[in-house]
Parts: structure tokens; C-alpha cells; sequence
């Protein structure tokens, strides 16, 4: 026995060994290459967390597919660092008074990767081919209003006019869709076409090669309209472990890897990586289902925001990267208003507010998606939290599958009690679909929030144009849903992103991630 | 003996079948669809059923079924969800990685098992004996995936000599064949030393123990007692009689190199099997589940056949199709 535990005394110290870094810890400022030294042959290589699935915007559900998508496709509008929509294909666009009908005027200098001029057909036919029911495109819904469809269709060549049936605000985040070629694509079942496993686009990088499960090259389009892009070729490599994934940007493998809390520091102290840390317009929280008798009282509601200790979470879950989360909108998002009921931890008052409920002896389950590290830990804290105003919690870690199937399912009153999910918000403010009463039990309205007052509001906000008339609305909405706490608000998460730092031409830190103009970004010799 | 295996192969039948039936009702009985992964609230759940109905979801699970295996029998095992491209494709095109990283994990778990086990027998108590033992027991303990990290950082960040994940350099441009391959090979030593450390230690275990045993069998002394001289004992004797284990333990892993590894291949990222069947079920990729277990069923089926026939070859009691 004494033998065994010295081999793995010796085992552990020689392992032990190679992993101390070697740089200090030492909070060094970000220092990104000049364009000088910009290398007119230079390789990107960036890492993916899962398999791609397809090349072919309109049809992809997984943000592994998105990411590639982003390189070799471009749609009529984009966003800048502000989240502003910006022109793309289209150089304007106007909207009539009416709001009904919006006109965008595209750019005549675009080419697709094989050298077909890219023309208004090809816009409509896109539209046209979410829209078409045989077509598995799950972005159906974002051109259809009250169940009827956007009518799309080319004034010219070179003009393209949506018909909405009534005023629609999002609809201008939703025209930045990927346009797909119509020389290459009509007439084929696009469910299906060869098209989706070698694709061609209109956007700054040309599609090369795809090994499956392994990696996949993009090259320079020399002919892209935004200007020629620096690097030679965009390679993404397929690492499925994150850990890995931090080894393999270590090694300088690969230039680019998400960083979670817990490597957060070390990451920062290593020579050769950029850590950058942004906002992101994401948001955790435990939902209450209203719909059970233990949750109908709004008090108690209040009283679990109040006996929930969200700065500790940060620190402890997050390590400090995030920050506590109030209203279901992001800080950074234009539309966020500070204005609303925050419920400071206060357990002396939870305690009160339960009892005015009769709720003293609450006892509830927490259904979580095993795997998702933050989410466990959360659980496990809030239920020490919870047990200071003596209400008992109980956690169960399902599969993602599993979990959503409870919570999601098309029939009230659902099952469950309560659950720690997250959203990733949208560009556009608009949260019919999370918070209209009319998205339960068929929809993502899980928890059967039902208010009046936010259900107009919700329905205003869509069809209201003006920018600032938009963000009193929203701000009510999230007054009136923090009131009623059907959520309880958990964190914001930051983003944190280790860069080798032979990149440069990132774009400002922000939602919109470091390579928001591509064809700018370089690697040095 | 072709009796034997023509009706071997004949039974095959009934039984992908049975299997076949079998794991589309398990399958199904999984909480969630293919679509529940798209939560995102910006889509109308009225998509989701149509894309539902699009893939026959929305039909009973026995009428799918039928559906499936009329079109299996005409060679179409369907297309995958979320790719759109045929299910076959998708498995056969995963087997050369997978192969390429299982078949010399096994062979080189075989070389070095086996006389590893046997010297452990025949030194029973020695100082190698018990250094062996105590090897072994740790590489058992180690979890693959620590150990592979623990790898990659000595050999990739620390020393630099090995890349860390993938199976080729992707930065390198058209390679020669020769570069290619001293470029596979260097990506191949870290997955295939984690397995090796791994599966070591149950195998040569099992080659001891079974070694032991004979060694102490009346026929061992009866050739002691001729005078043959202990190679002859050893090597002829009694590793003959000590390999029946093996043999069918390593008959039954046959089928395991076709299904990859899952652990080894997501820290490595190998693309491989195990990775496409693991993600094919989170994501309730039907077709290709279905693709994927009809096959390793196949392959299962297959191994313990040529396990049984390595029976006959190894062992002289067992012959078979004589009654």
C-alpha cells in the first residue's frame, strides 16, 4: 500500500509540474500588432465547440454553423459595435409613414464567389424560401405577423420592397437574414442540395474545404465590396472539450478561445494572449411557474428575490465576471431602463413576506440541465440561500432534452416548479414571445405570466417605430415584470476571450464580438 | 466449420430485427424531439410542428417505424436532421478516423498486455510484479480525461514536441505524402498513449490471473514432469490455455473500435464514431441514431463470431459443426 501511494505522489508532482505556467501573475495591458506588420499571407484559426451541422443560413439552428455562416455570407443589413443596424447589401432603405412597406435599395458593385452578379432576385428568393412551408427553415416565424406572411418582391434589379401587413419594429433587425444565391438553388429541394456542404456567398471569405468533425477553410474573396480582407484564409478547427480547447490556445494552436471563470486568471497571466472582457446581452435566471398553487402568490415570488444573495452568486459562480441582473433586458441593450423594483437582499423581509403568504414552510424542486458547471453551482448556492428564510429546496439535474421537454411542453398546467435557464436576447428588444400570455402553454412563455397591462405593452412595442417612444414602452414592460417577479433575476455574464496576440484589427470589445468587420482583422508575420 | 458459420450469419437476421425495434421504441421513448433543442423565442412553435410533421414525427411511432425499414431494405437508411445528408454517409465517413485511432490502440494494448501479464504470473511476488500491479492500478484509476490534458500540457505546452488535438496540421498547406504522414503520426501518439495507459491495466490483469490458473492445472506439472525445459512449459503449454480469455474479451472490444472512444476523441478532437453517436442522441437525431445502432449491432454480432472461431483456433476442445 505505502508503494502505491508514492507512485502516485511521483505521478501527480511530475503532472503538477507541467502545469504551472510560467509567467507570473501579472495583470498585463492588452497589446494588439500594428498593421505594418500585417502578414499579406496570414492564417486565422479559430476554434469551434461542436460540429457544424450545415452551411446554409437559412437552414442552421446551431451557433457552431453560424459562426462559419458569418464568414461567407452577408445579408442586406448588418450591426455595427453599437448594435446599430448598418447598411450591408443594401445601401439604404426607407419605410413609408404607415410603417407597412419598406423599400431597401442594394448595393450594384456585388458579386457572388462565382462571379454571378448578385441582383434583387436573389434577396426575394431567399425571403421566399424561408417562407415556403417544405422548407425546414425554423426563421419562418420572423417574416410572418399574425399569421401573415411578409410579401417580398424586386422593384428592379437593383430594389427590393417587403409589403408587411402591418407595422413591424423588429423587421429591421430581421433583414440582415444571409442572402443565398438563386442561380444555385432554384428549382432544388434546399432541405437537401449539395449547396449546404460547399456553399457560396457574397461575404469576405470564400468557401474551401470541409473535413467533417476535424476542421474547415475559408479563403479570401479579393473581390469582397466592403474592401479586400487582410487575412489569406480563415481555418476552423473542431474542438469539442473546452479545456482542450484553452491547451490548444496555450500551445498557440488556435487564436481564439472562450474563457471560463475558473481559468480566468490564469489565462490572464499567460505571455502571448489577449484577455478581453465585454458585456453580452445574455441573462440566467430561476423561473417560477406561476401555473403551480406554490408560486401564485406574487409575494412569494418577492420574497425569493429578496432572500436571493445575488452579488454572492457573481463572486462565487462567476468569480467576480458578471454582474447581478434585475430586469429581463441587458444593461447594454438600448432599450434597458435601471428603473425597476430591484429587491435588495434583505432575508429579514423574505421571511415577512412569506409568512404574509402562509408560505413559511415552502418547500420546492429546482429542475436544472446537467453539464452547464455555473447553473449546478448556482443551484447548490441558492439552496443555502433559500434555507436562511427556511424555505427547502430540492435540485434535479436533468439532460438539456429532458429538461426542456418538462418546461416546454405544449400542455398546461406543467409539471415542474421551478428551473435556472438563461435567454440570449435578441438585438431588437421586442419579448412578445417570452412574456404575452398568449405563448403558454404552446410557446416560451413557461412559467403562465399573464398581465394585461404587459401584454398591451408588449403588442405596442412591435408596432411602434420611433426609437424613443419604443424604449418607454420597454422600460414599462420591465418595470411591471419586476414587479410581479415570475423570474427571478439572476446574473449577467461577461464574456471573456483569450486572443493570441499576433491578431490584430479587432473590432471594439462589445456584444458583438471582436471580428464584427472581418475583412480588417490581420495576424502578423 | 462453414455450417457453423453460414448459420451464424443466417441468425443475424431475426436478430437486427430485433434490434432494430427494439432501440426505435427505446429511442423514442427519450424525453424530447429533434426540435426541442431550438429554443430560441424568437421561433413560433407552430414552425416546430410543421418541421415536425416535414421529418413524419407527427406520425404513430409504429407507423414510423414500418416507414424506417421499408426504406432500409431498399438501402436507404435516411438523411440526417441536421445536415441533410444521408445517414450512411455520415457513419462511413467517420470509420477511417475512427479506425486509424482504434485498431493500433488495440494492437498495441494486445503487444504489450499479454507479456506484461504473463511475466506478472510467472514472477508472481516479484519486485516487477508488484511495480506492474502497482502501474496498473493507477492507470485503471486515472480518468481519460485528465490524463489526456495532463499530456497535452507536458507534451504540447511545456516541451512543445507534440501538437495538442486534431488530426493534422491545419496551418500546413499541400503536404507530401511522406510529411502527411510523419504529421498523422504526431497526432496520433497522445490519444493512442491515453487509451494504451488505459486499457493496460484491465487486460494484463486479466492475462495474469488467467495465467496463474493454468500455471497451476496437472497438465503444466505433467509437462514439468517430461522434462521439458520451462520455455517450452510457458510458451507452449501454458499461454496457449491462458490466451481462451483473451481472446474473448478482446472478440467482444472488437466491435468497441468501430464505436470510437467518445472521451478520447472530444478531448483529442478526433473525429470519430464515438463523438458522432453521442451527439446524434443529445441532439435526437433519429435516423442517425437508428443508422449508428444498426451498424454496431452488425459489427457486435460479427466479433462474436470471429471471437468463437478464434476459440477453435486457440483451443483444441473446441471444434465446432461436429455433433
Amino acid at each position: 500500500m505505502q508503494s502505491i501511494k508514492v507512485a502516485v505522489f511521483l505521478l501527480l508532482t511530475i503532472f503538477l509540474c507541467g502545469c504551472v505556467g510560467t509567467g507570473s501573475e501579472v495583470n498585463k495591458e492588452i497589446s494588439l500588432p500594428g498593421l505594418e506588420k500585417a502578414d499579406p499571407n496570414g492564417k486565422l484559426v479559430f476554434a469551434l465547440g461542436g460540429e457544424v451541422s450545415i452551411l446554409n443560413p437559412i437552414l442552421s439552428t446551431d451557433t457552431t454553423s453560424s459562426a462559419v455562416e458569418g464568414t461567407i455570407f452577408s445579408g442586406m443589413t448588418r450591426i455595427n459595435e453599437k448594435l446599430e443596424v448598418i447598411p450591408d447589401l443594401a445601401k439604404s432603405w426607407q419605410v413609408s409613414k404607415d410603417g407597412k412597406t419598406w423599400t431597401f435599395y442594394l448595393r450594384q458593385d456585388v458579386k457572388w464567389h462565382d462571379d454571378k452578379p448578385f441582383t434583387a432576385d436573389d434577396v426575394v428568393f431567399t425571403f421566399n424560401a424561408i417562407l415556403n412551408p417544405k422548407v425546414n427553415s425554423v426563421r419562418r416565424s420572423d417574416y410572418i405577423i399574425d399569421g401573415q406572411p411578409i410579401q417580398f418582391r424586386a422593384l428592379d434589379k437593383y430594389t427590393v420592397q417587403a409589403a408587411l401587413p402591418k407595422p413591424f419594429a423588429p423587421f429591421l433587425v430581421r433583414s440582415g437574414m444571409s442572402v443565398i444565391p438563386k442561380h444555385l438553388l432554384a428549382g432544388k429541394d434546399i432541405n437537401t442540395a449539395k449547396f449546404n456542404r460547399q456553399p457560396v456567398g457574397t461575404g469576405p471569405f470564400i468557401f474551401k474545404e470541409w473535413v467533417t468533425g476535424n476542421h474547415l477553410k475559408v479563403s479570401r474573396n479579393n473581390n469582397f465590396y466592403r474592401g479586400k480582407p487582410r487575412l489569406a484564409e480563415i481555418i476552423f478547427k473542431i474542438i469539442p472539450d473546452a479545456n482542450a480547447c484553452l491547451v490548444a490556445l496555450e500551445a498557440g494552436e488556435i487564436d481564439e478561445a472562450g474563457i471560463p471563470p475558473k481559468d480566468y486568471r490564469r489565462m490572464k497571466s499567460l505571455k502571448g494572449i489577449n484577455v478581453f472582457e465585454f458585456d453580452s446581452l445574455v441573462y440566467t435566471y430561476l423561473g417560477l411557474n406561476i401555473a403551480n398553487p406554490k408560486f401564485a402568490d406574487k409575494r412569494v415570488r418577492q420574497a425569493l428575490a429578496y432572500a436571493t444573495n445575488k452579488k454572492q452568486l457573481v463572486n462565487l459562480v462567476l468569480k467576480g465576471l458578471g454582474s447581478a441582473a434585475y430586469a429581463p433586458s441587458a444593461p447594454i441593450s438600448w432599450a434597458y431602463s435601471d428603473q425597476v423594483e430591484k429587491y435588495p437582499y434583505h432575508p429579514d423581509k423574505a421571511k415577512q413576506l412569506l409568512k404574509e403568504a402562509g408560505a413559511e414552510n415552502l418547500e420546492f424542486t429546482i429542475l436544472l440541465n446537467q453539464g452547464n458547471k455555473e447553473r449546478e453551482k448556482a443551484a447548490v448556492i441558492l439552496q443555502q440561500q433559500y434555507k436562511k428564510v427556511g424555505v427547502k429546496v430540492k435540485l434535479r439535474v436533468l439532460e438539456w432534452s429532458a429538461l426542456l421537454k418538462i418546461v416546454n411542453v405544449p400542455k398546461g398546467p406543467k409539471d415542474f416548479e421551478a428551473f435556472i435557464m438563461g435567454w440570449s436576447l435578441g438585438l431588437d428588444p421586442d419579448a412578445y414571445s417570452i412574456w404575452h400570455s398568449s405563448q403558454y402553454p404552446r410557446g416560451f412563455n413557461f412559467i403562465d405570466y399573464k398581465n394585461a397591462k404587459v401584454d398591451k405593452l408588449l403588442k405596442l412595442g412591435r408596432v411602434t417605430m420611433d426609437k424613443s417612444a419604443r424604449k418607454k414602452i420597454y422600460a414599462e414592460i420591465w418595470q411591471q415584470i419586476a414587479a410581479d417577479q415570475p423570474y427571478v433575476f439572476l446574473w449577467y455574464p461577461r464574456a471573456v476571450v483569450g486572443i493570441n496576440e499576433r491578431v490584430g484589427g479587432l473590432s471594439k470589445p462589445g456584444p458583438a464580438g471582436l471580428f464584427l468587420n472581418l475583412e480588417k482583422v490581420f495576424v502578423v508575420k | 466449420m462453414r455450417t457453423f458459420v453460414i448459420r451464424r450469419l443466417l441468425q443475424l437476421i431475426p436478430l437486427l430485427l430485433g434490434v432494430s425495434l427494439i432501440s426505435f421504441f427505446v429511442m423514442h421513448l427519450a424525453p424530447g424531439d429533434p426540435t426541442a433543442l431550438f429554443t430560441d423565442p424568437s421561433i413560433d412553435p407552430i414552425e416546430l410542428a410543421r418541421i415536425r410533421a416535414n421529418w413524419g414525427l407527427d406520425q404513430p411511432v409504429i407507423i414510423q417505424y414500418f416507414y424506417w425499414l421499408g426504406n432500409v431494405l431498399r438501402g436507404n437508411f435516411g438523411t440526417s436532421y441536421l445536415t441533410g445528408r444521408p445517414v450512411l454517409a455520415e457513419v462511413i465517413e467517420r470509420l477511417p478516423a475512427t479506425l486509424l485511432l482504434m485498431i493500433p490502440a488495440y494492437l498495441i494494448t494486445l503487444l504489450i498486455t499479454i507479456p506484461l501479464g504473463v511475466f506478472s504470473a510467472i514472477k508472481k511476488g516479484s519486485w516487477f510484479d508488484n511495480v506492474v500491479t502497482v502501474l496498473t492500478f493507477i492507470g485503471m484509476a486515472m480518468p481519460s480525461f485528465w490524463l489526456g490534458l495532463m499530456l497535452m500540457l507536458l507534451f504540447s505546452v511545456q516541451l512543445g514536441w507534440l501538437p495538442t488535438v486534431g488530426m493534422r496540421d491545419v496551418l500546413a498547406g499541400n503536404q507530401g505524402p511522406v510529411a502527411s504522414f510523419i504529421d498523422l503520426i504526431k497526432h496520433m501518439i497522445l490519444p493512442l498513449t491515453t487509451m494504451t495507459i488505459l486499457s493496460l491495466a484491465g487486460l494484463s490483469r486479466y492475462q495474469r490471473a488467467a495465467m496463474l490458473e493454468v500455471m497451476d492445472q496437472d497438465y503444466i506439472r505433467t509437462a514439468r514432469a517430461k522434462g521439458l525445459p520451462e520455455r517450452t512449459v510457458i510458451f507452449k503449454h501454458a499461454l496457449r490455455n491462458a490466451l481462451i480469455p483473451i481472446v474473448t474479451i478482446m472478440g467482444l472490444s472488437l466491435p468497441g473500435l468501430f464505436g470510437g472512444a467518445f472521451i478520447i476523441e472530444t478531448i483529442f478532437a478526433w473525429p470519430g464514431m464515438g463523438r458522432l453517436g453521442v451527439l446524434a442522441i443529445f441532439q435526437r437525431n433519429y435516423p442517425l441514431i437508428m443508422g449508428i445502432v444498426v451498424f454496431s449491432a452488425l459489427l457486435i454480432m460479427l466479433g462474436n463470431l470471429l471471437a468463437d472461431i478464434g476459440y477453435a483456433l486457440v483451443d483444441p476442445r473446441i471444434r465446432y459443426g461436429k455433433k
